[in-house]
C-alpha cells in the first residue's frame, strides 16, 4: 500500500502544479478567455474605433422573430456585412427579453441586443452589462436621429443605446370598405368610438378584436390601451409623473383609466377573441379575424401591418386595411409612440461599426425594402410593418399609410413614449403586465392589481 | 444469458448476410442519388434518405430483441448503425460534424482507457518496465504542462524539453524499480531526484524563478513536516515517512504557491527545483522495493481508479460542484454580486404567491367538501352496518372503503382548490397525479391481465411515455382548445360540451334522456345483483353510476347540461370552457396531461408485479373459498405493496419537478405556477439569480426526504 | 374482479346472455380507457394532415367529410428552413444531442458499475451510496452554475494562497449542442451506474472466479465477459436515455437559448406553440415530426424500454 500512496501523492502534486501554472501565468494560452468572460471590464475608452474594420463576426439578437421581420433585419445587416467582410448573424426569439438574461447569466451575451424597452436597457447599463457608446458612434447616432429619440438610449447622461425602429401606437386598424358598406363612420372622439362600438353590437357585429397573449410578455396590449387612454383622460403631466412613480398606480387618475378599459373590453358581444378569451389570444392572431370580418376594429401599433400579408388582404372580402387615429377625449391629439434600441455587449471595432450602421438611414431603408418584399409586395406600395424615424430616409420606400404615420409622429403636439417600456423592468416588463393579465382574466379586482403593482416598485 | 451465446444457426447467419448486402446496396443507391443532385438534395430527398438510413440502423438494432448475442449479429447491428450515420454524413453537414466529433471523442477515450489499462497490466507482469513507463508518463506530462504554460522553454528548442523529460523519467523509473537493496534505492532515488530538479532548472525561464521569502522556506516545510510526522506516528507508521512527505509539500507551497512572487534569484530557483527534486527522490528511495503482492495491490487499486475516474469526475463536474454553487448563489443578490444572507429565503417563503391562505373560507363553501363528507358518512355507515352483522365494529368492504377513499380524494381537492399559491399548487400536483396515475395504472394492469390482446392494450396506454412533455402539452392543447363562442368548436372536449348545451335546450334532449335512463336501469340492475351477491365494490361502482346519471338527467330537464346557451341578437352562443384558464381547476386539466403520460409507467410496473405474485398463493386463497375480489384485496395487494411504494415515491419525485407542461401550456399564468417554473421566471425572466437559486435549493430540499426513503429501500434490496 | 359471485356459464337463455354481458364489462372498460388514451394522439395525427382553415373551423373527426382538406403542406412547411430555422435542422440537432448523450454515459457508467460491483477497494460501499444518492438532485438545481461553467469554465481561488486555479477552461460552449449533451451525460450517470450495477453485480460469481484463476485481469474480464453479457441492460438504458434526451426541453432551453441553428426539436415546437394562432397548422405536424423518432424507437424496442423501467424505477 505504501507504494500506491506515494504514487498518489505524486499525482496530487502534479495536479497542483498543473492547476497553479495554468491559473496564474501571465501569457495564458487558453483561447479568448478574458474577452468573452467579462465584457464589462474593458471600457469604451480603450476601443480602437477609428481603425478601419475588416473581417470579424458579430451576433445580433432581438425579439423580432417572424419570418418577415427577422428576414428583413438579416437582409439589411448582410448589405453592410458583405461590403465590409463582417459576418453578421441575426437571430430572433419571441421570448428574447428572457433569453438575453439567460445568456448574460451564463456569461455569454450576444454582441448586440435589440432592446424592446428603454427601461431594460437602463437596467443593464446601470449594472455595467451594456457598454457606453464610444464618442464617434454617439456622434453618428446624434446625426442620424433626432434628440427626441436618442434620449431613450441615454442613461444618467451617458449614451448607451441607439434607436433603430419607431412605432406609432395610437392607431385603430379597420377596413374602410366594410365601414362604408355597413354605414359606420370613423369616430373622431372617444365618446363617438364607444357609441360606434355599441351600435355595432346592436347590429350583430363584433366591434373589437383583442388578444393580449405574448409569451412571457403577456399583458402588454392591455398596458398600451391604458397608456393611450392615460394620455387622453389625464394630462401629460400626470402621464410623466406616473412613469416616474410620482403618481401611484392606485391613484384615482390611473384607476379611472383601468376601469374605462375594462368596461370597454368586458361589454357583452364587444370582443372577438380568436383564442377563446382575451388572455388566451396571441396579439398577432387578431389580423386574420379582422380580415375575415369576425370583428371590425383592432387597436394596435404601426408595426402590426406586418401581420397583414399582401395575399391575405387580397383574399379578404372587406378589401384593404387602413387605420384611424385612436380618438382623443378632450380634442387635443396626443400620440403614444415606442421603439427599439440596440445596445452592445462586446467592445470590438466590428461591433461598433455594425452599431453605427444600424443607426443609419441606409439600414432603415434596406430593412424597409426587404420587409415589404418579404410581406409579399414592393416597398412604397405594400405595408411592411417597419417604420424608422431616422433622418434622411428616402420617402419613396414608404407607402402612403406609412408616410401618414411619419407625419403623425412628426406633427403631433404631444408624443409620449410607451410608459411600461420606460418603467424599471420589474414593473414595466413585470408586474404591470402580469397584474393586467390577472385583471383581464377576472382573477383579480382592479384595486388589488393596482396595489400589487405599487408594491413592486424597486425601493430606490 | 450465457447459454444464449452458443446459439447460432447457419440460416440465421445467411439471413444477416442478406440483410447486410441489402443495406450496402441501399447505401450505394442513395449515395448515387444524393451525389448526382446538382443543387444539393431537396428537402424530401434528405428526409427520405435519412429515414431509410435510420430505419436500417434501427432494424439492425431491433435484432437484439432475439436475445441472441452472436458476433455476426453484432456486426450487422454496427453495420446498420454505421449505415444510418453514413446517410446523414453524406447529406447533412451538421451530422458530419457531430459524427466526426463523437467518433474522435470515442476513439480518443477508448485509447486512453485501453492505454491506462495496459499500463497497469505491466505492474504485475513487468515491474521495471512499468516503472519506466510511469516515470516517462509523469515527467513527460509535467514538462508538457510547464512548456505549455511558458514556464519551461528555450527559444526554439521547446520540443526538446518533453523528450528529455520522458527519457529522464523512463530511466529514473526503470532504475528505481530495479533497485532492491536499501542503500542502492536511496542513492538511485536521491541522484535521480536531483537530476530531475536539475533538468527543470536548466530549462526554467528566468522570469519564472520563484522569489522565496525566508520565513516561508523555514516555516512551511518545518510545520508541515511536523504535522506529517505526527500523522504518520498516530497511524502507526514510520514517522520520518510522514515528515519527508510534509517537507515536500511545505517546500512546494513555500516556493511555488505563494502569491505572485516571481523573478527571484538563481538560488531560490535551485531550492525550488533541485531541492524539491532531491526530497522527492529521497522519499521514493526510502520506500522498500515492491514485493509481488504490493505490485498486485498497485494494479488493483489503479484499476479501480481507472474504471471509476471518468464517471465520477464527470459527476463531480456536472452535478456536485454546480449544486454546491447553487447553494452559494442562493445567498447572493439578484446578480450574484453581494451577499444577502437569508434574505432570498425570507422573500420566497413570505411571498403571498407561494402560500396563499386568503381563500381558506372557501373550503367550507366548496361543494367538494360536502360531497366528501357525505361519501365519508356513507362509507362509515356501511362499514358499521356490515360490521354489526358479522360482529366486528367496523368492516372494510368495497361499500365502506370505496366511498371513504373517494371522499378523501374529494376532500383533498377541496383543500387544494382553496389553499392557493405556488407551493400548494405543487402539492396539489403531487397529490392528484400520484393518486390518479397509480390508480389508473393499477386498474388497467388488473383489467388487462389475461385479457385478449393484452399486449396491444398495454402498448397503447404505454405509448405516451415515449412522447415528450412538450409534445404531450401540444397534443392536449388541441384537445382543450376553445374557439370563440361565435365559431364551431374544434377541440373534442369543448365540442362535446357545446353539443350537450345545445342538445339540452332542444327537443333532442329527450333522446339523450332515454339513453341516460337505459344506463341508469342497467347500472341499477347491476347494483341490485351485486347487492344480492354481497359484491360491495361492484355495488358502489354501479350505484355511483346510477347517481351520476340521475344527476345528469336532472340537469338535462332542469337547469341544462353542458355549455349554457344564450342568445345575442339572432345568434345562439354556447359558453365554452377555457380549460387552461378557468381557475382553480385549470390546474387539474394540466395534471391530466401528466397523468396521461405516467399511467403507462405505473401500469407496466404494476402489471409486472401482479404477474410475479406466486400462483400458489392465489390458488390457496381460492381454495379457501374467497371470491376474486377478496383474493385481489387480501393476497395480490399485500404482495405488490412494496411496488406501490416504489411507484408512488418515484412519481412524487417526478411530479415535484414538473416544469415543461406548465411552461408550454400556461407559462405559470392563471394561477398555475409551480416551483420549477417559478424558478425559471424569477431567475431568468426577472433576472434574479439569487431567488432562482433559492427556489432550486428549496425544491431540492423538498425532494430529499422522498429520495432518502428511495435510496434506503434500494440499499435494503441490494443486500 | 367485478364478476365476484356472478358465476358465468355458457348457456343460451336471456339470463345467460346478460350474465356474459356483465362478465364482459371489465373488458369493455379496458377498451374504453384505451380509446380515451389514444384519442389525443390520434386527433393530433389527423389534424396534422388538414389545412389551416379546416383545422380552425371544424374538429378532426370531420376529416372524412372533406377529403379535399387533407394535405401534406403542413409537413413541407414545418420542415423547410426559414429565417427562424426549420424543423428539419432542429431534428438533426436533436440527433446531435441524443446520440452522444446516450453513448457517452453508457460507456462511463459501465466502467464505474463494473468497478463498484467487482473490484474490491476501500470505501466502495459508501462511494456507491454517495453516487446513487445524487439521483436526488433535481436538474433545476444545477442549471445556472452549469450554464456559467460551460461558457466561462470553472475557476477556484485557493483560500489563503490567492491563486486562482482553472479546473475547467473557458470553452464557450453556451449555445452549442455540446453543452446540452455534456449536461445530459452528467445527469444520466448516477441512474446509469445504479441500473448497470444492479445488473452487473447480479452476474454469476463463479464466472469471475474462473476467469481470475485463468489469470485474466479486470480489464480483460470487463471486455470479454461483462460487456457481452450486459448487452440487454446496456440496450435498456440506451433506449431510456435516448428518449429522455430526445424529449428534453429544460436543459436545451437553458443551454442553447437563442442560437436558432442549434435548437433541438422540442424547443422549436415549444416556441411555435407560443404563436399558436398563426402556426397552429404547422404545430400539429411539427409535434408529430418531433414524436416520430421516439415512437419508432419505442415501438421497435418496447421490451427493452419496459425492462429498463422495471429495473430502475427510481429515476428521479
Amino acid at each position: 500500500m505504501q507504494r500506491k500512496r506515494g504514487l498518489f501523492a505524486l499525482l496530487f502534486a502534479l495536479v497542483m502544479v498543473l492547476a497553479a501554472c495554468s491559473g496564474d501565468t501571465p501569457a495564458e494560452t487558453t483561447a479568448g478567455s478574458s474577452e468573452t468572460q467579462a465584457p464589462t471590464e474593458t471600457t469604451a475608452a480603450t476601443a480602437t474605433t477609428g481603425a478601419p474594420v475588416e473581417g470579424g463576426s458579430v451576433t445580433v439578437f432581438g425579439p423580432e422573430s417572424s419570418d418577415q421581420e427577422a428576414g428583413a433585419i438579416q437582409a439589411a445587416l448582410n448589405e453592410f456585412g458583405d461590403a465590409n467582410g463582417i459576418t453578421i448573424s441575426y437571430s430572433g426569439a419571441r421570448d428574447a427579453e428572457e433569453q438575453v438574461n439567460v445568456q448574460l447569466a451564463g456569461g455569454n451575451p450576444p454582441d448586440i441586443f435589440i432592446f424592446p424597452q428603454p427601461g431594460k436597457l437602463a437596467d443593464f447599463a446601470r449594472n455595467g452589462d451594456v457598454l457606453p457608446l464610444p464618442a464617434d458612434v454617439a456622434a453618428t447616432t446624434s446625426a442620424n436621429w433626432a434628440e427626441a429619440w436618442t434620449v431613450f438610449g441615454n442613461v444618467d447622461g451617458t449614451q448607451y443605446g441607439i434607436p433603430v425602429k419607431a412605432d406609432l401606437k395610437s392607431l385603430v386598424w379597420y377596413q374602410p370598405q366594410v365601414f362604408t358598406d355597413k354605414g359606420y363612420e370613423v369616430p373622431t372622439s372617444w365618446d363617438d368610438l364607444k357609441a360606434l362600438a355599441d351600435t355595432m353590437v346592436a347590429n350583430g357585429d363584433t366591434p373589437w378584436c383583442i388578444g393580449i397573449e405574448s409569451g412571457p410578455a403577456t399583458g402588454w396590449v392591455f398596458t398600451d390601451w391604458v397608456e393611450d387612454l392615460m394620455l387622453r383622460i389625464n394630462t401629460v403631466e400626470d402621464y410623466d409623473a406616473w412613469v416616474t412613480n410620482d403618481l401611484a398606480f392606485n391613484s384615482p387618475e390611473v384607476k379611472a383609466v383601468w376601469d374605462e378599459v375594462i368596461s370597454v373590453w368586458s361589454k357583452p358581444g364587444a370582443v372577438f377573441a380568436a383564442g377563446g378569451t382575451i388572455a388566451a389570444t396571441p396579439f398577432g392572431d387578431n389580423a386574420t379575424p379582422l380580415l375575415s370580418g369576425d370583428c371590425l376594429m383592432h387597436r394596435q401599433a404601426s408595426f402590426f401591418s406586418s401581420f397583414f400579408s399582401a395575399d391575405d388582404i387580397a383574399a379578404s372580402p372587406g378589401g384593404p386595411v387602413n387605420v384611424f387615429y385612436f380618438p382623443s377625449v378632450r380634442g387635443d391629439k396626443p400620440v403614444l409612440g415606442a421603439g427599439t434600441l440596440v445596445g452592445a455587449f462586446r467592445d470590438a471595432p466590428e461591433v461598433w461599426a455594425v452599431m453605427s450602421y444600424m443607426s443609419s438611414p441606409e439600414y432603415a431603408t434596406a430593412r424597409q425594402i426587404s420587409q415589404a418584399e418579404l410581406n409579399g409586395g414592393t416597398a412604397g406600395e405594400t405595408l411592411s410593418g417597419f417604420l424608422s424615424a431616422a433622418n434622411g430616409i428616402d420617402p419613396a420606400v414608404y407607402n402612403d399609410l406609412e408616410k401618414s404615420f411619419l407625419d403623425i409622429l412628426a406633427s403631433a403636439e404631444v408624443v409620449r413614449f410607451d410608459a411600461s417600456d420606460l418603467m424599471p423592468a420589474s414593473v414595466g416588463a413585470g408586474t404591470f403586465w402580469a397584474e393586467a393579465t390577472a385583471v383581464v382574466n377576472g382573477e383579480k379586482s382592479v384595486d388589488d392589481a393596482l396595489a400589487a403593482i405599487d408594491a413592486s416598485w424597486p425601493a430606490s | 444469458m450465457a447459454e444464449a451465446v452458443g446459439m447460432r444457426t447457419r440460416s440465421n447467419a445467411q439471413r444477416w448476410g442478406i440483410l447486410a448486402i441489402a443495406a450496402l446496396v441501399l447505401f450505394g443507391l442513395s449515395y448515387a442519388a444524393v451525389s448526382t443532385d446538382a443543387d444539393g438534395p431537396s428537402l424530401w430527398t434528405r428526409v427520405v434518405s435519412a429515414l431509410i438510413g435510420v430505419s436500417v440502423g434501427l432494424g439492425a438494432l431491433a435484432v437484439i430483441r432475439s436475445e441472441e448475442i452472436s458476433q455476426k449479429l453484432k456486426g450487422v447491428m454496427l453495420l446498420g448503425l454505421a449505415g444510418g450515420l453514413w446517410f446523414g454524413y453524406l447529406v447533412e453537414p451538421k451530422v458530419r460534424s457531430t459524427v466526426v466529433g463523437v467518433v474522435v471523442a470515442i476513439v480518443a477515450s477508448a485509447l486512453l482507457f485501453v492505454g491506462a489499462n495496459s499500463w497497469f497490466n505491466l505492474a504485475r507482469a513487468k515491474w521495471p518496465i512499468f516503472g519506466a513507463v510511469t516515470g516517462a508518463a509523469i515527467l513527460g506530462f509535467l514538462s508538457l504542462i510547464l512548456v505549455g504554460n511558458d514556464i519551461m522553454a528555450m527559444s526554439n528548442t521547446s520540443w526538446l524539453v518533453p523528450i528529455i523529460g520522458i527519457g529522464l523519467g523512463a530511466g529514473f523509473g526503470a532504475l528505481l524499480t530495479r533497485a532492491v537493496e536499501r542503500s542502492r534505492r536511496l542513492i538511485t532515488g536521491i541522484v535521480g531526484g536531483l537530476a530531475i530538479g536539475g533538468f527543470v532548472i536548466a530549462f526554467l525561464r528566468p522570469s519564472a524563478y520563484p522569489a522565496i521569502r525566508t520565513v516561508d522556506i523555514i516555516v512551511w516545510p518545518v510545520v508541515v513536516a511536523a504535522a506529517g510526522a505526527a500523522v504518520s506516528a498516530l497511524r502507526g507508521r514510520l514517522w520520518w515517512y510522514g515528515a519527508i512527505a510534509g517537507a515536500i509539500f511545505g517546500l512546494f507551497v513555500a516556493a511555488w504557491l505563494a502569491p505572485d512572487r516571481f523573478g527571484g534569484a538563481v538560488a531560490d530557483a535551485v531550492v525550488g527545483t533541485v531541492g524539491l527534486g532531491g526530497l522527492v527522490g529521497l522519499r521514493l528511495g526510502l520506500k522498500p522495493a515492491a514485493e509481488y503482492k504490493r505490485r498486485v495491490e498497485v494494479e488493483q487499486g489503479a484499476r479501480a481508479v481507472i474504471f471509476l475516474a471518468p464517471g465520477l469526475l464527470f459527476i463531480g463536474a456536472t452535478l456536485v460542484i454546480p449544486t454546491i454553487r447553487t447553494i452559494y448563489l442562493s445567498f447572493l443578490d439578484a446578480r450574484s454580486q453581494e451577499s444577502v444572507g437569508w434574505a432570498n429565503y425570507a422573500t420566497v417563503l413570505s411571498d403571498q404567491k407561494a402560500l396563499d391562505f386568503s381563500k381558506w373560507t372557501g373550503v367550507f363553501t366548496s361543494s367538494l367538501l360536502w360531497w366528501a363528507v357525505i361519501l365519508g358518512l356513507i362509507g362509515l355507515i356501511a362499514g358499521y352496518l356490515s360490521g354489526r352483522s358479522t360482529g366486528e365494529g367496523f368492516r372494510s368492504t368495497g361499500l365502506s372503503v370505496g366511498p371513504m377513499a373517494v371522499g378523501a380524494f374529494l376532500f383533498g381537492l377541496a383543500i387544494f382548490s382553496n389553499f392557493r399559491g405556488t407551493v400548494f399548487n405543487n402539492l396539489w400536483w403531487v397529490f392528484t397525479v400520484t393518486i390518479l396515475a397509480s390508480a389508473f395504472g393499477l386498474a388497467i394492469a388488473v383489467l388487462a391481465d389475461r385479457a385478449k390482446f393484452e399486449s396491444v392494450a398495454k402498448s397503447i396506454i404505454f405509448l405516451p411515455m415515449a412522447i415528450s412533455f412538450v409534445g404531450a402539452s401540444i397534443i392536449w392543447r388541441f384537445v382543450y382548445i376553445a374557439r370563440p363562442v361565435q365559431k364551431d368548436q374544434t377541440g373534442i372536449l369543448n365540442s362535446a360540451w357545446v353539443w350537450l348545451g345545445k342538445t339540452s335546450t332542444s327537443n333532442a334532449k329527450y333522446v339523450l334522456l332515454a339513453i341516460f335512463l337505459i344506463l341508469i336501469a342497467g347500472s341499477g340492475y347491476l347494483a341490485y345483483r351485486a347487492f344480492r351477491a354481497e359484491a360491495n365494490g361492484v355495488l358502489f361502482g354501479a350505484g355511483s353510476i346510477v347517481a351520476i346519471f340521475a344527476w345528469f338527467s336532472y340537469r338535462l330537464l332542469g337547469p341544462g347540461l353542458g355549455g349554457i346557451a344564450r342568445t345575442v341578437g339572432d345568434k345562439t352562443f354556447t359558453e365554452t370552457i377555457i380549460f387552461t384558464q378557468e381557475g382553480p381547476f385549470n390546474n387539474m386539466w394540466l395534471m391530466v396531461v401528466l397523468i396521461w403520460i405516467q399511467t403507462g409507467f405505473t401500469m407496466v410496473i404494476f402489471s409486472a408485479a401482479i404477474k410475479a405474485v406466486p400462483a400458489e398463493l392465489i390458488e390457496a386463497s381460492r381454495v379457501d373459498g374467497a371470491t376474486e375480489t377478496q383474493t385481489f384485496w387480501r393476497v395480490t395487494i399485500p404482495q405488490i405493496a412494496p411496488t406501490i411504494g416504489v411507484v408512488t415515491t418515484t412519481l412524487i419525485v417526478l411530479v415535484m419537478k414538473v416544469f415543461d407542461v406548465v411552461k408550454v401550456i400556461t407559462n405559470g399564468n392563471f394561477g398555475t405556477e409551480v416551483i420549477a417554473n417559478l424558478m425559471w421566471t424569477r431567475g431568468f425572466s426577472e433576472f434574479n439569480l439569487g431567488l432562482g437559486a433559492t427556489l432550486a435549493v428549496l425544491l431540492f430540499i423538498s425532494i430529499l426526504p422522498v429520495m432518502v426513503i428511495n435510496i434506503r429501500r434500494m440499499q435494503r434490496e441490494a443486500q | 374482479m367485478t364478476t365476484a359471485g356472478l358465476s358465468a356459464n355458457t348457456g343460451q337463455g336471456l339470463g345467460d346472455r346478460i350474465q356474459r354481458f356483465i362478465a364482459g364489462i371489465p373488458t369493455w372498460i379496458l377498451w374504453a380507457l384505451v380509446a380515451i388514451w389514444s384519442m389525443p394522439t390520434v386527433s393530433l395525427f389527423v389534424n396534422s394532415f388538414r389545412t389551416k382553415t379546416a383545422q380552425q373551423s371544424s374538429g378532426f373527426w370531420t376529416f372524412m367529410n372533406d377529403p379535399g382538406a387533407l394535405t401534406l403542406d403542413n409537413y413541407t412547411q414545418v420542415l423547410q428552413a426559414g429565417p427562424s430555422g426549420g424543423l428539419w435542422q432542429a431534428v438533426l440537432n436533436s440527433f446531435a444531442i441524443a446520440i452522444p448523450a446516450t453513448v457517452i454515459p453508457i460507456a462511463m457508467a459501465a466502467f464505474a458499475a463494473y468497478a463498484f460491483a467487482w473490484i474490491d477497494f476501500k470505501g466502495r460501499g459508501w462511494l456507491f451510496t454517495a453516487t446513487v444518492s445524487l439521483l436526488a438532485i433535481p436538474l433545476q438545481t444545477a442549471l445556472i452554475p452549469l450554464l456559467q461553467m460551460w461558457s466561462g469554465g470553472a475557476h477556484w481561488t485557493i483560500p489563503f494562497f490567492e491563486k486562482t486555479v482553472t479546473l475547467i477552461p473557458d470553452l464557450d460552449l453556451q449555445g452549442t449542442t455540446i453543452a446540452v449533451w455534456l449536461t445530459h451525460s452528467g445527469f444520466a450517470l448516477p441512474f446509469a451506474i445504479f441500473l448497470l450495477h444492479n445488473y452487473i453485480s447480479g452476474l454469476p460469481k463463479d464466472l469471475f472466479e474462473s476467469a481470475f484463476i485463468d489469470g485474466a485481469d479486470h480489464f480483460t474480464i470487463f471486455r470479454t465477459l461483462v460487456l457481452p453479457l450486459s448487452v440487454p441492460v446496456l440496450a435498456a438504458f440506451g433506449i431510456f436515455q435516448f428518449l429522455w434526451t430526445w424529449n428534453d426541453y429544460l436543459i436545451a432551453l437553458t443551454m442553447i437559448g437563442s442560437n436558432a441553428s442549434a435548437l433541438p426539436a422540442t424547443v422549436l415546437i415549444a416556441a411555435q406553440a407560443g404563436e399558436f394562432g398563426r402556426l397552429e397548422h404547422v404545430l400539429s405536424a411539427g409535434a408529430f415530426v418531433q414524436m416520430f423518432m421516439p415512437l419508432v424507437v419505442f415501438l421497435a424496442l418496447q421490451r427493452f424500454f419496459v425492462r429498463g423501467i422495471l429495473a430502475g424505477s427510481v429515476k428521479g
